[in-house]
């Protein structure tokens, strides 16, 4: 009897949660990506208010949650922003939508140097939102201090005077990639050879790393635990923020880059919303409003003049032509990452 | 006839826990012996390499290091949480359930948080070193953080509520008559507690224990963040290997090694409260 | 007991609540730190707590995480105990099938069950929101519910419950009047608890909400990449502020039904 009534009651509740659940408005764009202020919400809020179509906002923490949320429910999405390597396993695995470029005028914004990429040879499926790159940042004084020479490459990061002093970015291919680049290789090399070399220079490091970190590395330069670290470029420009004695240094041997792009989802809901939404953001005023607020450099050409001045004297973020040169794609990970990851877990366990 | 119908009311019951959490568990049982393409996805290609990794040396030792966490995270929980229960029990009623409530509090707060707060007061500009340094007792900071033990203390951190909870059930069913009767054939209060109490909440503590120690096992963004990453545990490998490793059938071969260990540890208590015909799980 | 040994007790328990609160204050000192990073002090402000009421997101987020949480602690309740009052009269193999069942959620790491659900909801077509948030937090919810009451239920002296019944007493009115009120404490403690495993998952929410139910865990966790700001801290200050009250209004309402008990 009263299991009965449990249940009724029970069962009477979850009908009306699920009903709820199912009622969709006629005028969304359900988009997803990283969370936080990745993409403005007062920007989101001026879109909404300028067209009325409101944007539900899914957050999540790795690419590969979004790629799972897609290919689970390819018809809850519209919009995704990945990173670039995400984009091509999508664009393979046949799951984005071929963009048509009519329907966003502010298309032509972008800057051609981000077109043909790699992972979207034809400009096809995706368009470029944030781009970052990771170098190191160093207090200057506090390696002096230590009485290691001033740190203008990866090399320099061996010296042994700098014990315990270096935070790094807690990613196999990235680390690995370091090296490589230290030693004048390509990034996920898959020569066994250069590997093997790559793979003993890393162990040497090891003496010199205080933290891995892949969220706030650069705290441990505010703080003073460390004197040297490896991330991504937003996170140096917090960095200086806080403790402006620190500087960027872009090592000679090369440094990697992302970039974070729109993809649609090849079952979207709403494409015509979608649209709306990205020519929204790709407008000059708009995408240069973005880059301030989220401290990623913007790829959006027109955007240039509407930047603020300490955004556009910023090396970390207007990077100086000769930076980009130096960078390149992470590209074909799933060939090396069981080998890098185990190289990497044999480094931090020593 | 009769146990027919009692045994059907717990149909409901089992089939909603055991369908939802038994799906998932074949699930991911037989992931663990698929393959991947090129591209990472997962394809019906039936494979042993799984479980072959599994016994590579490295990733033994990252077994080792998770176990003696989970293993010294129950030893401090219980050695901090035992008199913090005992005492609670004591108390009067109306205390006690501040107590309670006092204990389960700091579960409303965010556990990143909470975890972001120790690092605010291990961390080297943090309030410890800040207040030794203006108190003149150190002259540089110390340093507190990233090392294994900041990952115990934030582990037991996390987890000695459950700890408290259960050995408090224990030891406020304890038969005051029996400590009593200690008393009064001449016991000493510390011989009391040593061969009546303890021996009594035995149940408890090991209910304790492996409340502490399951979820120990598979804790990650605490060693992340407290740690510096200077340690790995099976959480870590499990986590990296489902998302940025693009290794899912490897972290499924992982997570049934580590419900295996699991396992273990359940059948290990209930044999403990076999006796005692109590406890957790019985 | 002694009051010496009631003096040292009572030492013990408040150096122990110092250390189960030092972070926590750390945490709510931080919300009024000027500078967005935790890694210095830069001086005092009110502006996180300014930019949270402006905040809707956030607001949003925890609004949901409190729905979800309380409709999971109530249907985690309700199967948790009826659960454990079932298994006390069925036959001893359910019974040890039922404890079996209980404690698989417990076992599976939390990834490979957020993965492993995902998967299952979108086989069945169950749209992700609020129902497959209820749905996956009860079940690590339940087992906590069922091993608290199911603890004290084997208090209860089989004797009462036979008298009831030499009474007249029918079965329902039994777990009504005799083994509900008795197990009502334990029901209260296992809801909260519930209440926040509940508010604190991250990782089955991740892959078990929809576009429109980020919860306020995971809202904090996918904000890692482009910082965590301090108003989280000033949420969570004003939410263990709240929390403060409602424990102090348990502990009258505790205090009556004692007296009610006597």
């Amino acid at each position: 009897m009263r299991t009965q009534r449990f249940c009724l009651l029970v069962g009477i509740f979850l009908i009306a949660l699920l009903t709820v659940g199912v009622v969709e408005a006629a005028g969304e764009v359900n988009l997803m990506t990283w969370g936080g202020d990745f993409i403005p919400r007062a920007i989101i809020d001026e879109f909404t208010a300028e067209t009325g179509i409101r944007v539900n906002y899914k957050e999540v923490t790795s690419n590969e949650d979004m790629q799972s949320l897609l290919e689970a429910n390819p018809d809850q999405y519209d919009l995704a922003v990945v990173t670039d390597y995400m984009v091509d396993i999508l664009r393979q695995n046949d799951m984005l939508a071929v963009l048509d470029k009519d329907k966003m005028p502010n298309y032509a914004n972008i800057n051609p140097v981000y077109h043909g990429a790699y992972y979207d040879p034809e400009d096809q499926y995706s368009i470029p939102y944030a781009v970052s790159i990771s170098f190191l940042l160093v207090n200057p004084e506090a390696v002096a201090a230590l009485g290691a020479d001033p740190i203008t490459s990866y090399h320099d990061l061996w010296q042994e005077e700098l014990a315990r002093n270096v935070v790094i970015i807690d990613w196999s291919v990235e680390i690995v990639g370091l090296v490589l680049k230290s030693l004048g290789y390509e990034y996920n090399e898959t020569d066994p050879v250069k590997v093997a070399e790559a793979r003993e220079k890393l162990f040497a490091l090891k003496p010199n790393i205080m933290r891995f970190e892949t969220n706030t590395p650069e705290d441990s330069l505010v703080n003073g635990e460390a004197v040297a670290g490896f991330m991504y470029s937003n996170q140096a420009v917090k960095g200086v923020q806080a403790r402006p004695e620190l500087q960027p240094v872009f090592p000679t041997e090369g440094m990697p880059i992302y970039i974070d792009s729109w993809v649609m989802s090849k079952e979207a809901p709403n494409k015509d919303g979608a649209y709306q939404f990205l020519n929204f953001i790709m407008r000059p005023e708009i995408a240069a409003r973005i880059a301030d607020m989220t401290k990623f450099t913007s790829p959006n050409k027109a955007a240039e003049e509407y930047l603020p001045e300490d955004f556009k004297n910023n090396p970390m973020l207007n990077l100086a032509d000769e930076v980009v040169e130096n960078t390149s794609f992470y590209i074909g990970v799933d060939k090396v990452m069981d080998e890098y990851e185990h190289i990497y877990l044999e480094f931090k366990l020593r | 006839m009769k146990t027919l119908k009692q045994n059907l009311l717990a149909v409901p019951i089992l089939v909603w826990i055991g369908l939802l959490v038994g799906i998932p568990l074949v699930f991911v049982f037989v992931l663990s012996f698929l393959s991947r393409d090129s591209l990472g996805n997962i394809v019906l290609q039936f494979t042993l390499e799984n479980y072959q990794r599994v016994f590579d040396p490295i990733y033994l030792r990252v077994f080792r290091n998770s176990l003696l966490l989970a293993f010294l995270t129950g030893l401090v929980t219980l050695l901090i949480g035992y008199p913090v229960a005992y005492i609670t029990a004591k108390l009067p009623a109306k205390k006690r359930a501040l107590s309670i409530g006092l204990i389960m509090l700091p579960f409303w707060i965010s556990s990143l948080l909470r975890t972001y707060g120790w690092m605010i007061l291990l961390g080297n500009a943090g309030v410890i070193n800040n207040i030794l340094l203006a108190l003149g007792l150190i002259d540089r900071p110390l340093s507190m953080m990233y090392k294994f033990s900041t990952t115990l203390i934030g582990t037991a951190y996390m987890l000695i509520p459950f700890m408290v909870v259960a050995i408090f059930n224990s030891v406020d069913k304890l038969d005051r008559s029996l400590l009593e009767a200690s008393y009064d054939l001449g016991a000493s209060r510390s011989q009391t507690f040593f061969k009546i109490t303890i021996p009594l909440t035995i149940p408890g503590i090991a209910g304790g224990f492996t409340l502490v120690f399951i979820p120990a096992l598979g804790l990650f963004y605490v060693s992340d963040l407290l740690g510096g990453g200077n340690t790995i545990f099976l959480g870590n490998l499990i986590n990296t290997q489902a998302t940025r490793g693009r290794n899912r059938p490897l972290a499924a071969a992982f997570s049934i090694i580590m419900i295996a260990v699991a396992l273990i540890v359940v059948s290990i208590y209930g044999r403990i409260t076999k006796n005692n015909k109590e406890g957790l799980f019985q | 007991m002694s009051t010496k040994t009631s003096r040292f007790g009572a030492f013990y328990l408040s150096l122990f609540f110092v250390a189960l609160y030092l972070p926590v204050l750390s945490v709510i000192l931080y919300s009024f730190n000027a500078s967005p990073s935790t890694a210095q002090w830069t001086g005092l402000t009110l502006s996180w707590y300014r930019q949270l009421f402006s905040d809707r997101v956030i607001g949003a987020a925890f609004r949901i995480s409190m729905e979800v949480a309380v409709i999971t602690s109530l249907v985690s309740a309700i199967l948790g105990t009826a659960s454990a009052i079932v298994a006390m009269s069925v036959t001893e193999r359910m019974q040890r099938a039922i404890q079996g069942v209980m404690i698989l959620p417990l076992l599976i790491p939390e990834i490979a069950l957020g993965i492993a659900l995902l998967i299952f909801a979108n086989a069945v077509r169950l749209p992700l929101g609020h129902f497959t948030l209820v749905l996956s937090h009860s079940l690590f919810c339940i087992p906590y519910v069922y091993i608290m009451v199911q603890l004290r239920l084997q208090e209860i002296d089989r004797s009462i419950l036979e008298s009831a019944r030499d009474l007249g007493a029918t079965k329902w009115q039994t777990v009504r009047t005799v083994i509900l009120p008795l197990v009502a404490p334990s029901i209260v403690t296992a809801s909260l608890l519930s209440l926040a495993l509940s508010l604190d998952d991250v990782i089955i929410s991740t892959y078990m909400s929809g576009p429109k139910s980020t919860t306020l865990p995971v809202h904090i966790f996918s904000m890692m990449r482009v910082g965590v700001t301090p108003k989280v801290n000033a949420l969570c200050t004003l939410i263990l502020v709240g929390m403060f009250f409602i424990v102090g209004l348990s502990q009258l309402v505790g205090k009556k039904q004692h007296k009610e008990a006597l």
